[in-house]
């Protein structure tokens, strides 16, 4: 499907495991790490995936970036329901053990958020990589980018 | 406040250092909601974004900007199943957004 001077654009979380941050007037008050990021099988799937077609031979690859997803909320509730609304798609179960650590992360969280402020935001952050695959059969070509 | 994805913008400055969208065909894997397919999608010639999930392609139809109906087109399909109704050679950029995974 891609042209020979096409690009493959692939973009998966990276190995580092997402975190909770709580900005009230500015300043970061709260920073916890997610202890429900539960996507270790997930992003090894992803990674094999990429590594497959690197030693097929079909692609090599030219350039990764890192770069930070942040969700914006402004509270636990707010973050959660809009979680919920993206994740329905492809659910997956969650270990209960897990889902506690998380649930008391996020109660320290709102905690922070109630804190008397002028201003407060709660932000999901989520490393995650970009990288960019060209087909072997047009090594050093004049395809875009 | 609404929630808001990236208003760092992060992602789209990762995006356009790795990728000229400029006229270019774009296929988009695993496009969700469209949130990443707005970020591109005026500047490319035409993308077709494809999803698995029925509403999640039923929710970025809902949320796709006037000016990009003539560019964009979404489909509920699973990839393998667009693949074999699709000619080689037609798409600039193949992007696989968050769906390795």
């Amino acid at each position: 499907m891609l042209r020979p001077s096409g690009h493959l654009l692939e973009i998966h979380p990276a190995r580092e495991v997402p975190f909770v941050l709580v900005r009230t007037d500015g300043k970061v008050v709260f920073a916890e790490a997610d202890p429900g990021f539960d996507y270790d099988d997930d992003l090894e799937k992803a990674e094999t995936a990429v590594a497959a077609t690197l030693d097929r031979g079909l692609f090599v690859l030219e350039r990764t970036r890192r770069f930070e997803l942040r969700t914006h909320a402004s509270s636990v509730e707010e973050l959660l329901d809009h979680f919920a609304v993206t994740e329905a798609y492809d659910p997956e179960e969650k270990d209960e053990t897990m889902q506690r650590f998380r649930d008391a992360m996020y109660e320290r969280a709102q905690a922070a958020l109630d804190r008397p402020a002028t201003s407060r935001e709660l932000i999901y952050v989520e490393p995650a990589r970009m990288s960019r695959l060209t087909p072997v059969s047009r090594p050093g070509g004049s395809g875009r980018g | 406040m609404a929630v808001r994805t990236d208003p760092e913008g992060t992602e789209k400055v990762s995006l356009f250092d790795l990728a000229d969208f400029t006229d270019a065909e774009v296929l988009e894997i695993g496009c969700g909601d469209g949130r990443l397919t707005w970020r591109y999608a005026d500047k490319a010639a035409r993308v077709t974004a494809i999803d698995a999930f029925e509403e999640a392609i039923a929710r970025a139809e809902r949320s796709l900007p006037d000016g990009l109906r003539e560019t964009v087109r979404f489909q509920h399909i699973a990839f393998e199943e667009f693949a074999a109704r699709t000619d080689a050679d037609a798409f600039d950029y193949t992007i696989l957004s968050w769906s390795l995974c």
